[in-house]
């Protein structure tokens, strides 16, 4: 994308049941959303690693969003629980070091929130804009 | 590393996705990829001469793996891997790209949709270069079926799928088989004997080679997943041998004690050694161990005494049973909503004011009153009687919020039973209003009303309390005129609301499956699963999974014993290999994976992580927690995960 | 007080018994006055043990090291290894043994408290001393008093001790087999975490300025990692994730093998080396303090691991390091962890 019209990358790990069904609904309902959000289908957001984060932005994510079935919903009965515990960590030691808040971001949207799914890719994209290219963590050659 | 031959498929889904997304480009920019053999687009790729495009493209460029650009993996990943399958390479190695709902459906501006297909689809062609050829994981199931609860559905489904050659183990909690339908005295809308419809069900159950009836027993716990569960039973001891018990009724002559026989509701008391009802199965006494004086020749020993059979044996012991079974059927039934919760109405506690099984026991043949319609309380004949509809039920606020779907049909069922027994008698039935959908049943209401004049009100009622002269005085209002009604009437009738039973709640904690708010049993889809529990090989039949009459309750127990004998009719079952692996060399035995493992899929064997292949279901809890990647799901490894981050990075 | 003799005849003893068949102490150093790890296998080396507050080296990395020489000669052990622990020490062998690294009938455990002290921070102490490298240093329950080629120098204890000493508050190893010195469990003399909240106060771009300075200082030179007794993997994830060497790999294909970090000590990659560490000892570190003291480029290790600590203590209320049985903190959850953050 052209330096003029910054437009941020975001690595969108979406769990397989219930928010990426949900932003399957966002498409069969045609809701529109920004193009930023690239996303990679996990089983479920109990499996996303801490290292997939800070490897999404070594290589130059501007922004990731881990995305996964509300507290209570798991289709695995409790990953959600374990990744809102190891994302928490990750979210901490993030600001901790000085890379901004909104950077990292998790959402819990279920197969029926369509829309709720394209407002946090809206928002998501509306909070990253203004902070500018990710450079922080970004590797020189990536 | 062996050089992959990826071949890649992008559909235009007619306009669906052409419209936004450049197809050609991203056919052709695909076509670049290092692992890319060959690549192109098509107007539907999921028509057949698309699919059978892909076949050819295997077969002419030897393709190993396919992605396949198009819409969500919900709707044609199935169709893809199939189509694979057939081409002759594992279905495994064949990836969506959803480039429809997450793309072409969302954005409008042309170049950035194409770049994000791009990016999906580039993400897509990494996964794949990075699958393992898998094939299913057969697991062998044990062809035995496990019936929970012994009433009708239960009753029913143990029979369907002992027919059919299954072995059935029926277990109930009471010492007899039967459940509510015993208590009831006809059933509608043809108003035949409910014991003469079920008693030869009972025997059938009873000799049937197929199945083993354990009575008095509880399901204490369940391992094991579909296909393979291992249910512990506790069996009480009943302290009579069924073999030799001679149903003399000698034991039961001498003893001393006397409790509520709750049978008949407390209408009638029995003693604690007793029999349920005469057609008990098994035929046999029960002694009640909470209501005997002690089990113990000192304190009492009467009835051992008097058994001339010798089968009363007071040295029977509480027995646990371990049963192997492939699948569960739950059918453990309905409570009635309690009196006691009904405070307008007297909470119970206002004499000649029952619910509806007791009014049942009133009509029937074999209860208290030898189907003589007496009140209780003098045991004189109830000129006026009225029935109230939706007791507990409709009623959000204060009680449930649900309809229990029967209470019309029985209380027209009870005014008309009245009406047979005391042709001189007047009914009044209050109601909100009439649900008397199915098989003639509009028109059983209808007679209800017309060939046995029971006046219907509608209107709720108040309040009721005893009056001086021992009747039952009924306030309410008729809606319809808009006035006032006030009746002495000498009975009222509760039609109460049905509420999941208490074995229904222990069995969802037992069997670990989900319960909807009102506490029935949930389903795994409302209306493409409604026998189906959302735990594989565990099945719904009857009011534990929500109030239903006797024919839905028949058809939903036989529905059950068909999926369970569609599960069962192979010798394995199927299970994705997608799941969790180890790499020996880097797991060090920390045990995190074990205890992240929801499905309690993992263990230690000398000092290593090993899967379960048919627990594991490839959430990858485990491979997130893992500290030294010693641990992912197949086709979903960290590498591959790395490759796609950086895909989606690309542009 | 504890008198070291003590220490040594409870070594010679287990050793003369045949109970244990070594016992991993600390002996003089061989230059300077630090003490350095040892293991001691006979009766009549017992006497070559010592107690001071040189002791610094946390010696569960001695008993990883033990484990991983036995695993790797294939050798089952005759007997349990004896090992001298500090409060530190102990609790890293506590979350070793939570992880089921070894048995805890696998090693004996001999107590030691650091009672009212700690160790000392020998950059604190070379600054009060005017650089002369002292030979010796003890302390008298107040001072330490460390020798020094122009004569002997007291330092007051708070001035010259390690800084995770002050913050610690359990300075007496509670899993213990025998134990010396008294327990001050709880004692206070820095508030905890005062460090970490000092560092804290500082906003964003300020904590970015800072962290950049020392993630590009770093050398990789992986000196945290060797000396961390949780870093017991015989291949780090930093290294390689999924690839298994074999005699038949090609010295191409491990060229190529994906890392998630790349080799080079850059910014990106050492920042997110060091993040992957902390991330790792989230709830296993016990804060001993060796990889900040072993950095040979400074860098405040303690302030990321601390941070996971806190959150580990704070959000979660998981204690690192304090029982044997309990579940590990990121393979566990409350059904009320926090979610505000989550939309």
């Amino acid at each position: 994308m052209s330096e003029q019209t910054y437009e941020p990358k975001i690595v969108a790990f979406l769990c397989k049941w219930c928010s990426s069904a949900g932003s399957d609904l966002a498409g069969v309902s045609r809701i529109q959303y920004p193009a930023n959000a690239t996303p990679i289908q996990v089983p479920c957001s109990g499996s996303v690693s801490p290292m997939y984060i800070l490897s999404a932005l070594k290589k130059g994510a501007d922004g990731v969003l881990v995305s996964g079935c509300h507290i209570g919903d798991c289709h695995y009965l409790e990953g959600n629980y374990l990744a809102r515990r190891k994302l928490h960590l990750v979210k901490e030691l993030l600001q901790f070091v000085g890379i901004e808040e909104n950077r990292f971001r998790m959402s819990w949207v279920s197969a029926a929130e369509g829309a709720k799914f394209a407002e946090v890719v809206k928002e998501f994209v509306d909070d990253l804009r203004p902070m500018g290219p990710q450079e922080k963590l970004k590797a020189k050659r990536a | 590393m062996s050089e992959k031959r990826t071949g890649v498929f992008v559909c235009h889904c007619g306009n669906n996705i052409a419209a936004t997304v450049d197809v050609k480009k991203v056919a052709e920019t695909m076509a670049q990829e290092g692992t890319v053999a060959f690549s192109k687009d098509y107007v539907y790729m999921c028509s057949d001469p698309g699919q059978s495009s892909v076949i050819e493209a295997i077969k002419e460029h030897r393709l190993d793996s396919v992605v396949v650009s198009c819409c969500s993996p919900n709707l044609h990943e199935g169709t893809f891997r199939e189509n694979a399958e057939r081409a002759g390479i594992s279905g495994f190695t064949c990836e969506i790209a959803n480039i429809r709902e997450q793309c072409a459906w969302v954005h409008k501006d042309r170049t950035e949709a194409t770049e994000k297909a791009i990016k999906i689809s580039r993400s897509a062609i990494r996964r794949v270069a990075g699958n393992k050829k898998l094939d299913p994981i057969a697991v062998p199931v044990t062809r035995r079926a496990m019936v929970i609860g012994g009433g009708i559905a239960g009753i029913q489904a143990a029979l369907d799928m002992a027919n059919a050659g299954l072995d059935v183990v029926l277990v109930e909690k009471l010492a007899t088989i039967g459940g509510h339908i015993l208590q009831l005295s006809e059933t509608f809308p043809t108003l035949d004997c409910s014991q003469c419809i079920l008693s030869p069900k009972m025997v059938e159950v009873s000799r049937h080679p197929k199945i083993k009836l354990l009575t008095y027993s509880e399901v204490k716990e369940v391992s094991g997943s579909v296909g393979n569960f291992e249910v512990k039973i506790l069996k009480k001891p009943t302290f009579v041998d069924a073999e030799t018990c001679k149903l003399c009724d000698d034991c039961a002559q001498v003893c001393p004690q006397v409790v509520s026989n709750e049978h008949d509701l407390g209408l009638t008391a029995r003693r604690a050694i007793h029999i349920p009802f005469a057609q008990a199965i098994p035929a046999s006494y029960t002694l009640d161990e909470e209501a005997c004086l002690g089990l113990n020749p000192i304190r009492c020993g009467k009835c051992k005494d008097v058994c001339e059979a010798g089968a009363i044996n007071y040295d029977m012991r509480p027995e646990t049973i371990t049963e192997n079974v492939g699948a569960i059927v739950v059918a453990t039934g309905f409570d009635l909503y309690p009196q006691e919760k009904i405070l307008e109405y007297g909470a119970g506690n206002v004499a000649d004011v029952l619910d509806g099984l007791q009014f049942e026991r009133l009509c029937s043949a074999s209860g208290p009153t030898q189907g003589h319609v007496k009140r209780p309380s003098d045991r004189t004949e109830p000129k006026e009687v009225v029935f109230i509809q939706c007791v507990g039920s409709r009623d959000p606020a204060q009680h449930c919020a649900y309809c229990s779907k029967i209470c019309c049909m029985y209380t027209a069922k009870h005014a008309r039973l009245y009406k047979h027994h005391v042709p001189d008698g007047k009914a009044y039935v209050f109601y909100i209003d009439i649900r008397s959908g199915g098989k003639n049943y509009e028109e059983f209401v209808q007679r209800a009303m017309e060939e046995d004049e029971t006046v219907y009100l509608r209107g709720r009622v108040s309040k009721l309390h005893r009056t001086k002269d021992g009747k039952v005085r009924v306030m309410g209002v008729d809606t319809l005129t808009g006035q006032n009604v006030e009746i002495d009437a000498d009975m009222v009738v509760l039609a109460l609301a049905m509420q999941p039973s208490q074995g229904t709640a222990d069995a969802a904690r037992t069997l670990k499956i989900g319960r909807d708010k009102d506490g029935f049993l949930a389903e795994a889809h409302p209306k493409l699963k409604p026998v189906e529990s959302v735990t594989g090989g565990i099945y719904l039949a009857g009011c534990a999974q929500g109030p239903k009459d006797i024919p839905e309750t028949v058809s939903q127990a036989s529905a059950a014993a068909s999926k369970v004998l569609a599960l069962l009719s192979k010798p394995t079952l199927s299970h994705a290999p997608t799941i969790a692996t180890v790499r020996n060399s880097h797991c060090t035995g920390c045990e995190m994976c074990v205890t992240a493992c929801p499905y309690d899929a993992i263990h230690l064997e000398n000092g290593k992580a090993v899967v379960n292949e048919v627990l594991c279901e490839g959430c990858g809890s485990c491979s997130a927690t893992c500290l030294r990647a010693a641990i992912s799901v197949r086709n979903t490894s960290p590498m591959q995960v790395h490759e796609m981050i950086e895909a989606c990075l690309s542009l | 007080m504890i008198n070291v003799q003590d220490i040594r005849d409870t070594a010679r003893d287990l050793l003369a018994k045949g109970e244990v068949r070594a016992v991993i102490g600390w002996r003089a150093g061989s230059r300077g006055m630090a003490a350095e790890p040892c293991v001691v296998t006979k009766p009549e080396e017992a006497d070559s043990l010592v107690w001071d507050p040189t002791c610094y080296h946390n010696l569960a990395l001695q008993l990883v090291n033990d484990r991983k020489d036995l695993v790797h000669s294939k050798k089952t052990a005759t007997a349990p290894i004896g090992i001298v622990a500090k409060g530190c020490d102990a609790r890293a062998i506590v979350v070793l043994l939570q992880e089921h690294y070894f048995k805890r009938e696998d090693v004996y455990i001999i107590g030691v408290s650091c009672e009212n002290s700690g160790v000392l921070d020998e950059r604190k102490v070379k600054a009060q001393v005017g650089g002369f490298a002292p030979s010796a240093a003890a302390f008298d329950g107040d001072n330490f008093s460390v020798k020094t080629a122009k004569g002997d120098k007291k330092l007051a204890g708070r001035e010259v001790m390690a800084d995770r000493c002050l913050e610690c508050r359990t300075p007496f190893p509670k899993e213990n087999n025998t134990a010396f010195g008294d327990d001050k469990t709880g004692r206070e003399f820095d508030a905890q975490f005062a460090a970490l909240a000092r560092f804290e106060a500082n906003d964003e771009a300020a904590r970015w300025e800072f962290w950049q300075r020392q993630f590009d200082r770093c050398i990789r030179c992986f000196a945290c990692r060797s000396v961390c007794p949780m870093c017991f993997c015989d291949e780090c994830v930093v290294d390689s994730i999924e690839m298994k060497i074999a005699p038949e790999t090609t010295a191409e294909e491990k060229a190529n093998r994906i890392r998630w970090i790349e080799r080079s000590a850059v910014r990106s990659e050492n920042a997110t080396y060091h993040m992957t560490r902390a991330l790792h000892l989230a709830g296993r570190c016990v804060d001993c303090g060796e990889c900040e003291r072993v950095c040979p480029v400074n860098i405040p290790l303690r302030l990321l691991n601390t941070k996971m600590e806190r959150e580990a203590r704070e959000a979660f209320g998981f204690d690192p390091g304090a029982s044997i049985g309990g579940p590990s903190l990121v393979a566990s959850f409350r059904d009320d962890d926090p979610g505000e953050f989550i939309r």
